[in-house]
């Protein structure tokens, strides 16, 4: 049987509000892909097209080998249904223990999901989106509201993801899992920096750590925290 | 000074705590009560038990000046103006005044090209320069930031940080998960399932979390 490949194919996009715009052109395959930009620059809007949540003003996008796709929103609280922790977990159609063991919350299972700290909230909807496979997922901050701690353990179960297209926006400057491709949104168009660590030098949104590693002469090979404390330390 | 002692509130439980002068970075794990431990120090919520004392005042009884985490939840007004001149509004101050110390502030954060916007159509990182201004306009003795740098890139902080690094206030109070940011502030706050574990500068509270992943990066790197 042939094995069905995924791909995700923005040809000439463009959205635009106002006097704002963004386009995009390009061909995102399996893999883990980091989208860089600053607040405002049009992650979210690009993560709802590449969804097929909304419709691009101009151009073309498509999805082959494409049958599930999810999107995380920056604010967990947009996804709430449930009216309990349990029933949030339910909603998904996942075992509330199994879930809440994972991310420590086993003793909020009665509670309001809004009752719950930001951070406990977004660590309880990642948890949700994360136990499930899609051939499409859609990252939109992850990592916003997170503890160093949390953020370690998604960068983690997201650089062992094997299967599907994920696609990472963010804005983060220090912790990310180990990546395939990076992007950046730079002047209003979506632009393609290569794989690490070839793509560095494309990268104008580079964080502060990677370019200093780089400049002491010790690029590393990927960005995850294992890589860059590797490349540091190496002799 | 700022001074805590036998403080309860929620799942807040600090015995002693001096805060100094300067920018305190509060970090910690997820529901550790760094919010909890702002919002008391704020006079948002008050204590269950215990006293906090800002240079020997109560915290409803000093200027403080608050910027949530999420940039839509400080704004009761609509335009940019009318934001930033609320809180001298609601001391009755003469409309002439009012004019003149927005007008000011608008100039000093390079908002003056916003000023008749809509604060809903404004960027993320705009939206937090606005909430500052609001709360910077009544120049306080304490500053309040809660995680504001969750949502805002690089950029963006870097503009909020030079603002209030040259604002003179007193006592800068923010919460962060940046452990970069925390290490370049002048003191270091770490709680602990509520409870103030390490404070002092920031050599002294990461060298207690060298093992945890709270220690910086950029340390880690030595960069």
């Amino acid at each position: 049987m042939a094995v069905q490949t995924v791909r995700l194919t923005l040809e000439g996009v463009r959205a635009s509000q106002g006097s704002w715009s963004i386009t995009a052109q390009g061909t995102f395959g399996e893999g883990l892909h980091l989208v860089s930009g600053d607040v405002g620059s049009g992650k979210s809007t690009l993560g709802l097209l590449m969804a097929g949540l909304s419709a691009p003003s101009s151009g073309q996008v498509t999805r082959d080998g494409i049958s599930s796709v999810m999107v995380s929103f920056q604010f967990p609280e947009y996804h709430i249904t449930g009216t309990s922790v349990r029933e949030e977990c339910e909603s998904w159609g996942l075992d509330p223990a199994t879930i809440l063991s994972s991310v420590g919350l086993e003793a909020c299972s009665e509670r309001d999901p809004f009752s719950l700290s930001r951070g406990e909230l977004k660590r309880l909807h990642l948890a949700c989106v994360l136990s499930r496979g899609y051939d499409l997922l859609i990252l939109d901050e992850p990592f916003s509201s997170l503890d160093v701690v949390e953020k370690h353990r998604i960068c983690n179960i997201l650089s062992h993801r094997s299967r599907g297209i994920t696609i990472l926006f963010s804005h983060e400057q220090t912790i990310f899992p180990r990546v395939d491709h990076i992007w950046e949104i730079r002047e209003g168009r979506l632009r393609y920096c290569g794989s690490p660590p070839e793509s560095f030098s494309n990268w104008q949104h580079v964080p502060p750590i990677i370019q200093r590693l780089v400049d002491a002469g010790k690029t590393p090979a990927n960005i995850s925290a294992d890589d860059l404390k590797e490349a540091a330390w190496r002799t | 000074m700022i001074h805590i002692a036998e403080l309860h509130y929620r799942a807040l439980a600090i015995e002693s705590l001096t805060i100094e002068p300067g920018v305190t970075a509060i970090i910690g794990a997820n529901g550790s009560g760094k919010t909890s431990l702002l919002k008391v120090c704020a006079g948002i919520a008050l204590t269950e038990a215990g006293t906090i004392l800002i240079e020997g005042k109560g915290p409803r009884q000093s200027a403080i000046g608050w910027v949530n985490e999420f940039p839509d939840r400080n704004f009761l007004f609509d335009t940019v103006s009318d934001e930033i001149a609320s809180a001298l509004r609601f001391q009755h101050l003469p409309p002439e005044v009012i004019a003149i110390r927005t007008e000011e502030i608008l100039h000093r954060f390079g908002l003056a090209g916003l000023s008749g916007r809509s604060v809903r159509e404004l960027s993320g990182g705009e939206k937090v320069l606005v909430a500052l201004a609001a709360a910077m306009i009544l120049t306080p003795r304490v500053l309040i930031l809660d995680e504001c740098d969750s949502h805002l890139d690089a950029r963006s902080m870097a503009k909020i940080d030079e603002i209030i690094l040259r604002s003179g206030i007193p006592y800068i109070l923010r919460s962060t998960q940046d452990m970069e940011t925390a290490a370049g502030s002048n003191r270091v706050v770490f709680l602990e399932n509520g409870r103030a574990r390490f404070s002092g500068t920031p050599v002294t509270v990461f060298s207690g979390l060298e093992e945890t992943l709270f220690y910086p990066m950029t340390w880690r790197c030595r960069l």
